[in-house]
């Protein structure tokens, strides 16, 4: 029982991550039908970024409140990499809107190898360590299970961001406009809505979130390496396809259970851990067989 | 050519060679040392001639072998390449080399082994492991380190002592890896140990699910044979989920390398155990001492590499085999290596021998301790 309760908690805090790269993979799709391959690479960006304004900001003792640099860390980070993916949409992926569903997804994976070997020269190839000790190391064992103040924390910040991410686009005016050009792009221009800025937009909101799960796995794992979107955006990928490709919630949803799935098949099946990755795809190939649509994507009603 | 001229050409044939058998005008030993001394592994291939020319000298100082030879050594560069491995072999074929030294690559050495094995030349690698090199049945084809499975011997028999019998073997699915834990693994049920084995994917973040099932299983030990990037977050995570101390952490020669505490973190790598070749100065040996004295003399630095000082006992026993055979005859002191040539007191340690495929019997293998952020040679 308490290494079902361990694992359990094992297998969320892995979804929790592949579910915040996922809510990038979705909402571009949704918005473009465009994967966006170089979201991995977004969010290990943001792990390097982090890593280096922990030691500029916090290891060099120039904010000494840990939760104010905190803050300052994941903002600066997370607006650094909206920037970028903003910057991405602009360059690599406008001027191909109109060229075919080929040639974005070629120029998204050219942007993906150029950001990491853009990292890979600039950071050096090995891989780099968070600097120890920075947060406080508060732990529990709840029923035998172990569970860490980081661990939690970082569960909570996914949440709340997700959670964030989930009011803005279902209750704000910003979020309509989201959700319409999702639907229809020339039916949103005849109603005022600006198109270009909306997925510019969305450009910048799935990369933020990108860079702050980033450098929570940065804060919580402590190793970062080049390669870190190449792993961490093929798990979130197939989370997006799992709770349905282009919808916000079922990102969440495919995340977790991703996550949740890894973590038995490795802890349960003798051997499972080398099989571990091909149990959890073969579970995604079944679902998908049943629900073609992922768990909780609709099938839209082809408009005649 | 008429006939007449054959009978004083043949006669002065004859007259050279006499002469040739003088004292002052001997033929040399033709010794060839092949690696890359040029090339990625350079570092390698130069510390290899460093070595043997040390040594080479040492003896022509002393008048040389089989009765005032001199030994020569030639140098063979394959650049770490496996197409010039060959001709570079083919060469000093040509050169009339009476052994090899090498190569460093099992990659190089194994198209170089063919084509001494057809000429008929006494091979000895120092450093490539392939198990799959002294499997083709050449007689003449030695080497002075060790295979993967050798380790996987020591670790087992020293849990032995130790008095571990629950093992949780752990690879990362790559050939080298999961041979080293197979091994292990089978060395260990021999002994009368338990074992399980599984393995976990190289690059990941997360090994939770793996450390708690392992957790779960309640080893005695772990022993991980993966690379240190892998190993260095399975401690960290091992220590975070309280696998130790009741669960000793050991790991395989991937992760003698200092980035292994770095990511682990010092305070959770403390005590962790590496199973390792020893590096050159902790190697015990009073031959060891002895020869890193002089080539520090010499050469102004202490070996650096475990490959060097493997490569200066591939070519003492190439000296060995000369002497004791009184002769460079290859099926000789082949047959020399493999029957008689025991317990002799290498540099590497003793060498105990060579089995019937040419690979050397016993192990160097040490293991070391993280102290303080430190490897130390662990002596138990």
């Amino acid at each position: 029982m308490e290494f079902l309760l361990q694992q359990a908690i094992n297998g969320i805090t892995i979804g929790a991550f592949y579910a915040l790269i996922a809510l990038g993979y979705t909402m571009v799709y949704g918005i473009l039908r465009l994967i966006n391959f170089a979201h991995g690479d977004l969010f290990m960006v943001g792990s390097y970024l982090g890593y280096t304004l922990v030691i500029a900001l916090i290891i060099s003792g120039l904010i000494p409140n840990l939760l104010v640099a905190l803050l300052i860390i994941f903002l600066m980070a997370m607006g650094a990499v909206a920037l970028m993916g903003a910057l991405l949409e602009r360059v690599a992926y406008r001027p191909l809107r109109r060229a075919g569903r080929l040639a974005p997804v070629v120029s998204a994976l050219g942007a993906s190898i150029f950001l990491e070997n853009a990292v890979m020269l600039i950071y050096g190839p090995r891989y780099h360590v968070y600097p120890k000790g920075i947060l406080p190391d508060i732990h529990w064992s709840i029923g035998g299970a172990y569970v860490t103040l980081v661990q939690l924390a970082t569960l909570a910040v996914s949440i709340l961001l997700m959670g964030g991410l989930y009011f803005f686009v279902q209750k704000t005016r910003l979020g309509t406009a989201i959700r319409a050009v999702a639907l229809d792009h020339d039916t949103a221009r005849l109603m005022g809505i600006d198109v270009n800025r909306i997925i510019t937009l969305v450009f910048l909101l799935g990369p933020a979130l990108g860079a702050a799960g980033g450098i929570m796995v940065g804060l919580y794992y402590g190793r970062i390496s080049f390669v870190l979107g190449w792993g961490y955006g093929l798990k979130a990928f197939v989370a997006a396809i799992l709770g349905g490709i282009g919808n916000i919630p079922g990102a969440m949803v495919g995340g977790f259970l991703l996550g949740i799935f890894e973590t038995l098949a490795a802890g349960y099946i003798p051997g499972g851990g080398a099989w571990k990755d091909a149990i959890a795809f073969l579970l995604l190939i079944l679902i998908l067989i049943l629900r073609p649509t992922g768990l909780l994507g609709e099938r839209v009603v082809e408009k005649i | 050519m008429s006939k007449k001229l054959l009978v004083p050409i043949t006669f002065l044939l004859v007259l050279s060679m006499a002469i040739g058998c003088k004292p002052a005008a001997k033929e040399p030993i033709k010794i060839a040392v092949q690696g890359p001394i040029t090339g990625k592994w350079a570092y390698e291939g130069e510390g290899f001639v460093k070595c043997v020319r040390l040594l080479a000298e040492e003896i022509n100082e002393k008048g040389g072998l089989l009765g005032g030879r001199m030994i020569e050594i030639i140098e063979a560069d394959d650049k770490g390449e496996p197409s010039d491995s060959s001709l570079v072999a083919a060469k000093m074929v040509d050169e009339g080399v009476v052994a090899v030294v090498g190569s460093y690559s099992s990659t190089c050495t194994e198209p170089a082994s063919a084509i001494y094995n057809e000429a008929n030349i006494l091979q000895i690698t120092p450093s490539s492991t392939a198990t799959v090199l002294t499997t083709k049945g050449y007689k003449q084809f030695f080497r002075t380190c060790f295979l993967d499975d050798r380790q996987g011997l020591f670790v087992a028999e020293k849990f032995k002592d130790w008095g571990i019998k629950k093992v949780f073997f752990l690879h990362d699915n790559s050939t080298y890896a999961k041979g080293l834990a197979e091994w292990a693994k089978k060395y260990h049920e021999e002994r009368g140990g338990e074992a399980l084995i599984d393995a976990i994917t190289p690059g990941e973040t997360d090994y939770t699910p793996m450390l708690t099932k392992i957790k779960g299983e309640a080893p005695d030990a772990i022993y991980f044979t993966g690379y240190h990037p892998d190993g260095g977050l399975l401690v960290k995570q091992a220590r975070e989920l309280g696998l130790m101390p009741d669960i000793l952490f050991t790991a395989g020669n991937a992760c003698n390398n200092p980035e292994f505490i770095e990511i682990a973190g010092k305070d959770a790598a403390e005590g962790v155990l590496v199973s390792t070749e020893p590096l050159p100065h902790d190697l015990p040996y009073p031959e060891a001492k002895e020869f890193i004295k002089k080539f520090e003399a010499k050469y102004g630095e202490p070996p650096a590499s475990i490959w060097w000082v493997m490569a200066a006992d591939a070519f003492n026993v190439i000296i060995e085999a000369i002497k004791a055979t009184n002769s460079t005859d290859t099926d000789k002191m082949a047959k020399y290596l493999h029957e008689e040539f025991k317990n002799y007191p290498g540099i590497t340690g003793p060498i105990i021998g060579f089995d019937e495929k040419g690979d050397r019997l016993g192990t160097i293998h040490k293991w070391y301790v993280i102290r303080n952020g430190e490897f130390v040679p662990y002596e138990k």
